[in-house]
């Protein structure tokens, strides 16, 4: 309890240096995507951190990297590669595809596997570590960097067997509560789960829908719920159970879990969520939010990672950030567990091991890229030594503070999973949402995919 | 880089031409050395040659392969006899796909016919026909994958009390008293929905074939049965149709064999989930995600087995009608 509402009182205190920053970032104007928000001296701090990586070497060539960005966030993700382009001579061809696994297993197994390799499936790079696919990165990228520059659980996180087969890349914060509060009446900084559904369930009675929720993600669909079913868990049943359960060592069909789906299941039944559970499976999640902005608001609050800031300021572009938008972490589910946060990100790993895909993956190991991650205003840095301050983006500043003042931070299971737990998890996220009262079966179609 | 790319293909495509050329020549003169009997025998599969070697590379061989890959083990490292054919044959997932394609298999087929064949007659008898065939027929042109997404849209739901985004549900809105439908979602509608997706796609090709079947009919044996005092309809029923009923089984294989393969809009719209699956999603989910050589070799057998019927019986047909 101390620890939620000290992160508020120290996020306010973010707050008022965050509008300072948002104002002067705003004079800047406009999307300019292409070339990088940050200022000159980063960039060329992340020039020279570039030339270090490549080991002071024109190294000129090639390096193709596969991932799964596209669009703005592509574009945000670009200006972190320019200067390693511009200061080795050697060009980063990224491909983005939403079909990554597919795509990678096949180039994999036609021996013409891209260089660098960036993605939020972290089970799946496991897998491709084990096959031996992947460098170990605590040799070419070397212990000292790596350890310099990441926290002992991230590196964790992405290894196996002593290897460290990636580093994260970007980071989001997961179980945040997205409100607009110029309508939003309710407790912004509620003492539990219990207290925050206590209110959308007399919203509801009052015949307003509480809660805006969007499960739709073409072939990825039902992802939203798993995520948050996933933070459930971690924070009702506690870390060291969530991590046997994500190894498998606990089954699907484990009272914990099946009391995280209930949990969750309270917040999408007719009443409760915007458009009843139809609507709810139809809507994209990226669309999820927009119901809040009629006006009337149709709903009022969006469970949803950091990066939700992005996509609801590209839907509504006049949004001022704070007036019209902004969060609160998801309470605590029980008081054994306080405090905990999770996270999600992406990972790079090489492979294919070339001087080029070497240098690019020590330069996005620098404090100097991660610091250009943060300048994107989209992405939190997993890096060590990217302080709250660097943060321009208000909102980003504010989760920063989140995580640092968390009692712990634990990556979701879903990322760690091998992909056909995974998808069946999804699926699952789906299925309970349309059918509850068939939840015993739908967890043993999981515990059965596994 | 686009530039050797471009000097790449450009340079391949010319290698491709210049050896066939030379190949065809100089086997042709070296075999015209041959004894005369000999030579007659022998130089069909000197043309025949390329041709049998690509289909063998790019069609037998994968297909061989993946049949023996459907009696292994996942990694393909272990016999495991018909383990992954009872293993899929008896997933309710691969269960409700086979029901999902055997209704694909039957509506698909017979309502690409009938749409195809009404717009090809009907559209000669009125003077906006030409604008109707062109509407039905520019749909063929659009990826399947740019089709699922636009039929997204056009399946669109909103809350029953919100403005409808989708023009489907607003045509139902214009009936009084109705509610939205999630089309793609509810189960009593997704299977169709996506069944008239492809059809969008599709009929415009039936039409065009049945278009061109019709001019091949004699106009004198329709006017003479109208002279005879033949009502429109049975000019249709007794004079055309029948005559149009290779073309009915040429359409109708073709695609039986487009619903077998189904799987673009469905992967875009639904990917499988509320029991759309198809086989050949199962296919893929199977090898892509699961990494399951065996299973995927048995499904993907499995819709070989099932299209084999089909292809020997069109492959029939086509004889017959190059006899007549």
């Amino acid at each position: 309890m101390k620890t939620s509402s000290g992160a508020l009182t120290l996020s306010v205190t973010f707050l008022l240096v965050a509008v300072a920053g948002c104002s002067s970032s705003d004079s800047e104007g406009g999307p300019a995507p292409t070339t990088s928000k940050a200022p000159g001296s980063v960039v060329e701090a992340a020039e020279a951190a570039a030339v270090e990586a490549a080991g002071g070497e024109e190294l000129g060539g090639t390096v193709t990297m596969l991932g799964v960005l596209g669009g703005a966030e592509l574009d945000a993700f670009k200006t972190v590669l320019a200067p390693f382009e511009k200061a080795t001579g050697t060009e980063v061809q990224y491909e983005g595809t939403r079909d990554f696994a597919a795509v990678l297993q096949t180039r994999v197994e036609g021996g013409n596997p891209p260089d660098v390799v960036a993605t939020p499936a972290i089970g799946e790079m496991a897998a491709l570590a084990e096959q031996g696919a992947l460098a170990d990165l605590s040799e070419v990228v070397g212990d000292d960097t790596l350890n310099a520059n990441f926290s002992q659980s991230l590196l964790e996180t992405a290894s196996l067997d002593g290897q460290v087969f990636g580093i994260f890349n970007s980071v989001n914060l997961g179980g945040l509560i997205w409100y607009d509060p110029k309508t939003y009446e309710g407790p912004t900084d509620p003492k539990s789960w219990e207290d925050l559904q206590a209110w959308a369930t007399s919203t509801a009675e009052e015949g307003t829908t509480p809660w805006c929720v969007g499960l739709e993600s073409g072939a990825a669909s039902g992802w939203p719920a798993a995520d948050f079913i996933d933070e459930i868990l971690l924070r009702q049943a506690g870390p060291e159970f969530h991590t046997r359960w994500r190894n498998g060592e606990e089954p699907w069909t484990s009272p914990e879990v099946k009391a995280a789906f209930e949990t969750y299941g309270a917040m999408v039944t007719e009443g409760m969520a915007y458009g009843g559970v139809t609507n709810v499976l139809s809507t994209n999640f990226a669309k999820a939010a927009n119901p809040m902005y009629a006006s009337p608001p149709e709903c009022f609050l969006n469970q949803q990672a950091s990066f939700m800031a992005g996509i609801i300021t590209d839907s509504f572009p006049d949004i001022e950030p704070e007036t019209d938008l902004d969060f609160f972490p998801v309470p605590d589910f029980t008081t054994e567990y306080p405090g905990i946060r999770s996270i999600s990100g992406e990972i790079v790993a090489i492979s294919n091991e070339t001087p080029e895909s070497v240098a690019l993956v020590k330069y996005l190991a620098t404090r100097e890229a991660g610091t250009l991650i943060a300048s994107t205003g989209r992405w939190l840095s997993p890096n060590k030594g990217v302080g709250e301050s660097i943060y321009k983006d208000p909102f980003l500043k504010k989760a920063s503070a989140v995580i640092a003042e968390a009692e712990g931070t634990y990556s979701l299971g879903n990322s760690l999973m091998p992909q056909t737990e995974v998808d069946a998890f999804w699926q699952a996220g789906l299925d309970y949402t349309q059918n509850p009262e068939e939840l015993d079966e739908i967890l043993e179609t999981i515990e059965s995919a596994r | 880089m686009i530039g050797d790319r471009i000097r790449l293909v450009v340079l391949a495509v010319a290698l491709i031409w210049v050896a066939t050329v030379v190949y065809l020549r100089v086997g042709d003169r070296a075999l015209a050395g041959l004894p005369r009997g000999w030579n007659r025998r022998v130089v069909p599969w000197l043309f025949l040659a390329p041709a049998v070697a690509i289909v063998g590379l790019t069609l037998l061989f994968p297909a061989v392969s993946t049949v023996v890959l459907s009696f292994f083990s996942s990694d393909s490292s272990e016999y495991v006899g018909f383990d992954n054919y009872a293993t899929t044959l008896t997933d309710s997932v691969t269960q409700v796909a086979l029901r999902n394609t055997a209704l694909w298999v039957v509506l698909l087929p017979s309502l690409s016919a009938l749409v195809g064949l009404m717009i090809a007659v009907l559209a000669d008898r009125v003077s906006y026909g030409g604008l109707v065939k062109a509407a039905l027929f520019i749909p063929i042109a659009i990826s399947a994958v740019a089709a699922g997404v636009i039929w997204t849209f056009m399946y669109e739901y909103q809350p029953p009390f919100a403005n409808q985004t989708g023009t489907m549900n607003a045509l139902v809105m214009l009936v009084p008293g109705a509610e939205p439908i999630a089309w793609i979602i509810d189960e009593a509608t997704n299977n169709y929905a996506l069944i008239a997706a492809t059809l969008w796609t599709q009929a415009g090709f039936a039409m065009v074939i049945f278009s061109a079947a019709l001019r091949s009919i004699p106009d004198e044996l329709e006017d003479a049965a109208r002279l005879d005092g033949a009502t429109e309809w049975k000019v249709f029923r007794y004079i055309s149709l029948p005559l149009l009923l290779p073309t009915v089984v040429v359409v109708m294989t073709t695609m039986t064999v487009v619903a077998l393969k189904a799987f673009d809009i469905v992967y875009v719209m639904t990917n499988g989930a509320y029991g759309t699956d198809v086989l050949s999603t199962v296919m893929y989910r199977e090898l892509f995600t699961a990494k399951d050589n065996g299973v995927a070799g048995a499904v993907a057998t499995i819709l070989m087995i099932a299209v084999l019927p089909i292809m020997i019986f069109n492959v029939r047909q086509f004889r017959r009608s190059a006899r007549q």
